[in-house]
């Protein structure tokens, strides 16, 4: 911290930054965040640079998701603002606390069309919780502790404060404020605990639907008590998995469009879903109006806006997840209920038998789960290999499998997996990918190679853009557009080329082998899995179409 | 399409205007009217938002209330049936 009782504004932001407990960024500089990057010279943040502002956000993103703590990510004006878009609008769809500084043109130039510049204000209302310019350097400490205030509170989410130059420069004192501490912003209305508790007495099927809200309220010890007690049998979306205990005799894994059959069968039967820091998300509901069509609805939520947004609720219970979980964990009776859930859970085990020689990627990441480290945070991409991760790996925290949920953002596993690893330096970091994924994010590989981190990387390579591949075959009549990647480049001189250790496996008589070589490696390494481009994820529940009546072939 | 008549209490901040016209738009909301004032003594401002949507009204009274300067939402009933009579 620099301790000169009269600072730049770029060397307050720093200073605040330490305030908040930051050690860690992720930035890229330029032209109209130079002050401030000459200002880390005197800061004891460490700063890491991603090679595209996209990658710093998402690496920002990783950073908060497997801390727990703010990220943080710096960028320039202009196309250096534009590029953390899409990080932003991935955080604010999974509800995840990180603050972006962006350089902004001097106060003067503002609106003059001036060279790099950009209403990256007016563009961050649609993809933050909230955003700042700061125009008076007087108010930007204050600015800054509202924007982590902002970040944490209630509803997490993204924040951004857009600084111009000559705000950065200008001189400040540098006494430092107290600590921004907000409330939740929005005043919640008692929860209906009698009525839930009402609700719960009369279920003879009730199904607990666990979501992200989960992890993010940091009630994973209150949730699987609950589970307990109640012994209600539960299911859990995308960004929910972890929050359960994967070992619970109960729980029938994931729900929605490639969840588990039992988790979906039992979903539609039903007489009570109790909800808990999930949003009703069409990828879990498929067809709404079809959705666990017999049952009544206690929703869990720190969100109002999320009660009655998509399925009404029966009794709602607004507030804190720690509070209010153990408030209605009760025992109850429904023996014969979780001894069908159990079987359904049992008849319906997935399948490992894959004909032929070529690699079935469920078989090799259900066999890097069963092997990797305890504690390994595992990122993804999206497409198959994120739905393949999500069905046949085992997570015992959410902090442990940070995938894009909301968003569905290709490129985000390679940077989410750099913040995730430079947040956690001592845990396995595997970052699981598509060849498509990979290469929408590939220049974060000099990131790994900067810092050797010794990030892994599982890359399932099919040539294709395989979800939009098979949904082109089973939807489209077969009319394949735009998804083949047969030219794709060599992944194993790629990675080389960044001084990361490479294998390419092509046979299932190499898979265990590899696993272990890649475990065992002491630094940044990339396999390469090919599979066959025609296999799908199964089960898939068509678009518009109830959950129970999912395919599970072609 | 139903019509209503929304009365909004915000902070005089950057931008406020805009983050509630964004909202509404985003969620479904026709915006037929807009009377907006700031009351400098207090640096509160007061906004008349008449929109008009096939959705229920609550869906975007929750969203403007999550808007950091936000400090009141309410719907104006009567002025709303009078809209929709």
């Amino acid at each position: 911290m620099t301790t000169d009782k009269n600072l730049t504004g770029g060397g307050l932001l720093f200073n605040v930054l330490e305030q908040h407990g930051v050690e860690h960024v992720f930035g890229y500089p330029g032209g109209a965040i130079m002050p401030i990057y000459d200002a880390l010279y005197d800061s004891n943040v460490e700063h890491f640079l991603c090679r595209h502002e996209q990658g710093a956000a998402f690496s920002a993103v990783g950073y908060a998701r497997a801390s727990g703590k703010v990220g943080v990510c710096l960028a320039t004006s202009g196309p250096g603002a534009t590029n953390l878009i899409t990080g932003l609008a991935d955080a604010l769809a999974d509800s995840i606390p990180i603050v972006a500084i962006t350089g902004q043109v001097a106060t003067a130039s503002m609106g003059s069309d001036a060279f790099q510049e950009i209403d990256i204000f007016g563009l961050s209302l649609a993809c933050t919780k909230h955003s700042f310019q700061v125009t008076d350097i007087n108010d930007l400490a204050q600015v800054l502790h509202e924007a982590f205030a902002i970040a944490l509170e209630g509803r997490q989410g993204p924040v951004l404060v857009d600084i111009p130059k000559d705000i950065q420069l200008a001189q400040v004192n540098g006494c430092l404020d107290d600590l921004v501490n907000l409330e939740n912003k929005v005043k919640l209305p008692p929860a209906n605990v009698g009525s839930a508790i009402a609700l719960l007495n009369q279920a003879k099927q009730p199904i607990l639907y666990v979501g992200g809200g989960v992890g993010m309220a940091n009630a994973i010890d209150e949730l699987r008590s609950f589970a307990e007690i109640t012994g209600v049998p539960s299911v859990s979306t995308l960004k929910g998995l972890g929050a359960v205990n994967p070992g619970d005799e109960n729980y029938l894994g994931m729900l929605g469009m490639h969840g588990t059959k039992a988790a979906n069968l039992a979903v539609q039967e039903c007489d009570l879903l109790i909800a808990v820091g999930a949003r009703f998300d069409d990828r879990v509901t498929g067809k709404l109006n079809e959705f666990a069509p017999h049952a009544k609805v206690i929703h869990f939520d720190i969100d109002t806006a999320e009660i009655n947004k998509r399925r009404v609720a029966d009794a709602a219970i607004l507030g804190d997840l720690k509070v209010n979980l153990p408030a209605l964990a009760i025992p109850l009776s429904i023996g014969p209920w979780q001894e069908k859930c159990q079987g359904m859970k049992t008849d319906f085990g997935w399948d490992y038998n894959h004909p032929g020689e070529t690699i079935f990627a469920p078989a090799v990441l259900k066999e890097i789960s069963d092997n990797m480290p305890k504690n390994t945070c595992v990122t993804t991409d999206v497409g198959q290999h994120q739905m393949w991760a999500a069905q046949h790996m085992l997570f015992d925290d959410p902090s442990n499998f940070l995938t894009s949920g909301g968003m569905g953002t290709m490129g985000f596993g390679v940077p989410a997996a750099v913040g995730a690893q430079v947040s956690r330096p001592t845990d396995c970091v595997i970052a699981v990918s598509g060849d498509g994924s990979f290469m929408m994010n590939v220049q974060e590989l000099s990131t790994i190679k900067r810092f050797q981190l010794p990030v892994k990387i599982v890359l399932i390579d099919n040539a294709k853009l395989g979800m939009v591949r098979q949904w082109q075959d089973l939807f489209f009549n077969g009319r394949l557009s735009e998804t083949d990647l047969a030219d794709n480049p060599d992944f194993i001189m790629l990675a080389n080329a960044f001084d990361i250790k490479a294998k390419l496996i092509t046979n299932k008589s190499e898979v265990s082998a590899a696993i272990e070589e890649m475990l065992e490696h002491d630094g940044p390494y990339l396999l390469q899995v090919k599979i066959d481009a025609q296999d799908n994820v199964w089960p898939l529940v068509p678009p518009n179409t109830a959950n129970d009546k999912m395919m599970e072939s072609t | 399409m139903n019509n209503y008549q929304l009365m909004i209490k915000a902070d005089d901040k950057q931008v406020v205007l805009e983050r509630i016209l964004q909202v509404a738009r985003y969620r479904g909301f026709l915006i037929s009217g807009i009377n907006a004032r700031v009351n400098t003594g207090t640096s509160i401002g007061t906004i008349e938002l008449l929109v008009r949507s096939e959705r229920p009204i609550e869906l975007l009274v929750d969203q403007i209330n999550k808007l950091i300067d936000i400090k009141e939402v309410t719907v104006d009933n009567s002025a709303s049936q009078q809209c929709n009579a």
